[in-house]
């Protein structure tokens, strides 16, 4: 409890000297389930946060950097114009990478308010508590910060943490060496798990498909019939 | 063999067949069976569930919104032209002051309640539609300059009631655009129809709610003369204003059916006497099946003013709202006099009127079948109207530094929380009676019980608290229903508190929001526009389009059902037995 309030305490201090608009790098105690305390990596200041930036420290299993990719990501309202029913998004929905490749991300935030770029999922012992890995960025601007991927095949979620902002479509996916397998409900590519049910529309091309089908349902029975019955006659 | 049709069969190969076709029949129930349930099965997949893109945002074109008369031009809130009757008037002597909303007063007929409809000339009564005898005024008893006999006739008016010649309502009352519930509202009484002209179903002006706000002064003789030109029974019960039980003749005077007097039935007429000896806001209702005839709009709003020399009345303020004539006493105090009586409306009850035409089904359904306890309303009046027509008539027009008497009626079934943006005012008075000055308690949300009155000092002193300054800010019941039709905001009895800096020429505020216009389509009262149609948010929540039906799930459906359809058939010709069927 007592490190839980120096934590905050830090924290606190933290974010109140980002008034002086400095950026600030300090290590944080977080105590977590499990252990008795991890270092989290984390700057801060007025224009956003970035948590757990890792630039050199390898994964273990990759004995080296793989290659190095630049990433430009956007993220705001506009994005989302091409999924209906959806609000916010990135530009892309999607990236796959090589195992220990070392990624920049330059994130853009092209809103007016706060946006994410965090994924979960990555080693716990480089990106502690829980293997995250976070871009903020608190208004319009950029900020752009480094982690490094694991060497084995794995499929990360990449959203915006702010409330609803992933539902309503703040959502992607980073494949390391093909993944393994899709995540649920990135917009305009893979399905969701608890659909939205929307007025259907009985357009004429139904109908005739509807109409035609049942003829040729009807058709299949009477000419197997008609085909036994000369059968049977002969 | 060849050339035999029906092939002769032989006997052994006959009853292979029957037997055959008894196994088959059983296989063919079998798959009947089986197919029905994937039958059921396709058919539960045939929702509107989607799983990856969702249909594209529909563009809602109102055709009434962009050309509610076929000529042209977009629909536009004020389009009244009342440009004179906004101006100050001098009519037959009496000052009427300007009115500058869209929608004012008829001046004459101000000028003929003032003087009496028996006392002004024939000219200004003949600018209105009141009868020579709605409101008689005489006798100077004390010697001060003012008429102290006052005489008001009233008759009953139903608005939006049905017809047994078409689909219709008359004579029509709009509260909102395409918003016209039934109402039963007490009306000076006028001559003339009903309806505007022959060729229109719309009630005259003042033929609406609510019921006229009815001012006397404090020792008047005052009679009030109900005129029962309605169809069901109905009283006048003067709700906190100083009556006797009984007039002189020994007549009940309460319009109270359970105590003192019958109800006067259609046809027939009943007059009330009293002599009021305290001021205050108070309150007229019909006491008959009062549920019901109170909550069908037989209310209104009784001003019993201070007894001052030459203190000449508004008797009757038709449709209350802005008063054009105030009294002596509160032009001392006041710049200017507003009227605001709230009701609501619970279109299950008011809707019983439209529903039926004889009396016996409408006195049942009212009665004895609908349930007041199980009521909710459903239209929130400011004035006889809800949003946006509440901007027409309703809007309390200032300037800096003034001070407005607001005298509010709740008519409603619910509490008001009247909430005024920007202002803080004064509660001076509580059910008619005066606080003490320490206890005029400062507000920004004024809450008042059923029946209950209120007045309100309203300053336009620009210090923090009383106002923030000018602008056009709104003021509105805060109980949140309070704010919309049918459900839907914004409606119901919003209104504004207008600077003259923000006042356009025609009487409406100046606004740099969305604006009011969108609101005039009655699709938007029917529920049928989204709801930020119309701005730049339209295309990202819009209405959500349709999807079609999955097409290999509509040609399962189709082959399933014709195969059920074609085992049926086979079953039906098998089990005719040797002989016909398979043969």
């Amino acid at each position: 409890m007592s490190r839980l309030l120096i934590g905050c305490m830090i924290g606190l201090i933290a974010v109140t000297s980002t008034v002086s608009a400095q950026e600030i790098k300090r290590s944080l105690v977080i105590p977590y389930e499990g252990e008795s305390k991890v270092k989290v990596r984390h700057s801060m200041d007025m224009d956003g946060m970035i948590m757990n930036e890792n630039k050199d420290r390898l994964p273990d299993g990759c004995k080296e950097i793989s290659g190095d990719l630049q990433f430009t990501v956007h993220a705001g309202r506009k994005y989302a114009a091409r999924f209906p029913g959806k609000m916010f998004a990135y530009d892309q929905q999607e990236w796959e990478v090589e195992p220990c490749s070392r990624i920049t991300v330059k994130f853009v935030n092209d809103d007016h308010i706060r946006h994410q770029f965090m994924i979960h999922g990555l080693p716990e012992y480089l990106y502690p508590p829980t293997g995250m890995f976070t871009i903020e960025v608190t208004g319009p601007g950029s900020k752009t910060a480094t982690f490094i991927v694991p060497d084995e095949p794995k499929t990360f979620l990449v959203h915006c943490e702010l409330a609803q902002h992933m539902e309503k479509g703040m959502k992607a996916q980073m494949k390391v060496g093909q993944g393994d397998g899709d995540i649920a409900s990135i917009p305009g590519l893979t399905p969701v798990e608890n659909p939205d049910s929307y007025r259907v529309d009985w357009t004429a091309s139904r109908w005739v498909y509807l109409v035609l089908a049942m003829l040729a349902g009807l058709g299949a029975v009477l000419g197997f019939r008609f085909y036994r019955r000369d059968k049977a006659g002969q | 063999m060849k050339d035999v049709w029906p092939p002769r069969t032989p006997a052994y190969v006959q009853q292979g067949l029957v037997n055959m076709k008894n196994e088959m029949k059983r296989w063919v129930v079998a798959a009947v069976v089986i197919l029905v349930g994937v039958e059921a099965w396709v058919y539960r997949g045939l929702n509107g569930d989607v799983w990856i893109n969702a249909p594209a945002t529909e563009e809602y074109v109102s055709v009434k919104k962009t050309d509610p008369n076929g000529t042209g031009e977009p629909a536009k809130l004020c389009t009244s032209g009342y440009e004179v009757w906004r101006q100050q008037h001098e009519i037959d002597g009496v000052n009427v002051n300007e009115s500058p909303r869209c929608e004012p007063d008829n001046p004459w007929a101000v000028a003929a309640v003032v003087k009496g409809t028996n006392n002004v000339s024939m000219k200004t009564l003949m600018q209105t539609r009141l009868a020579s005898d709605a409101v008689i005024k005489s006798d100077d008893l004390d010697g001060d300059g003012d008429p102290d006999v006052i005489h008001i006739k009233l008759e009953v008016s139903e608005l939006n009631g049905s017809s047994p010649d078409g689909d219709r309502f008359l004579p029509t009352y709009e509260i909102a655009p395409g918003v016209q519930p039934g109402l039963w509202v007490f009306t000076p009484k006028t001559r003339g129809m009903a309806a505007i002209n022959l060729f229109s179903y719309e009630a005259i002006r003042d033929l609406r709610a609510p019921s006229p706000v009815i001012r006397v002064e404090q020792g008047d003789i005052v009679k009030i003369t109900l005129e029962n030109t309605h169809y069901l029974p109905h009283t006048i019960h003067l709700h906190g204003v100083d009556h006797p039980y009984v007039n002189a003749a020994g007549e009940g005077n309460d319009g109270v059916p359970l105590t003192d007097e019958r109800p006067v039935l259609p046809g027939d007429r009943k007059t009330y006497t009293l002599k009021p000896r305290q001021t205050g806001t108070m309150f007229y209702h019909c006491h008959v099946q009062t549920a019901k005839h109170l909550m069908m709009g037989l209310q209104g709003m009784f001003v019993v003013e201070e007894n001052r020399p030459n203190n000449w009345l508004q008797t009757l303020n038709v449709g209350a709202g802005y008063v054009r004539h105030s009294s002596v006493a509160v032009k001392a105090s006041y710049e200017h006099e507003y009227d605001l009586h709230y009701q609501s409306i619970d279109n299950d009850l008011n809707s019983i009127i439209q529903k039926a035409n004889d009396p016996r089904l409408i006195a049942r359904r009212m009665n004895r079948e609908y349930d007041i306890t199980d009521a909710t309303s459903d239209y929130f009046l400011l004035n006889g109207r809800s949003f946006p027509y509440t901007l027409r008539e309703s809007i309390i027009v200032v300037r800096p530094d003034e001070n407005v008497k607001l005298r509010v009626l709740n008519g409603q079934e619910n509490v008001l929380s009247l909430h005024t943006h920007g202002h803080k005012a004064t509660i001076t008075h509580l059910d008619g009676i005066e606080r003490p000055r320490a206890q005029q308690v400062i507000r920004d949300v004024y809450d008042l019980s059923s029946a209950q009155r209120m007045d309100l000092r309203l300053s336009t002193q620009n210090d923090g608290l009383h106002s923030y300054g000018p602008g056009v800010w709104l003021f509105h019941n805060h109980a949140e229903k309070g704010i919309t039709t049918n459900g839907r905001g914004p409606g119901g009895d919003i209104s504004m508190v207008v600077y003259r800096s923000y006042l356009e020429n025609d009487g409406m505020p100046k606004l740099q929001g969305v604006g009011v216009d969108r609101f005039l389509d009655p699709e938007y009262n029917a529920g049928n526009i989204p709801i930020w149609e119309g701005s730049e948010a339209t295309s990202l929540l819009g209405e959500a389009g349709s999807v079609e039906p999955d097409a290999w799930r509509v040609v399962m459906l189709g082959l399933v059902f014709g195969i059920i359809v074609g085992l049926l058939s086979l079953l039906r010709t098998s089990v005719a037995g040797p002989g016909r069927g398979m043969k």
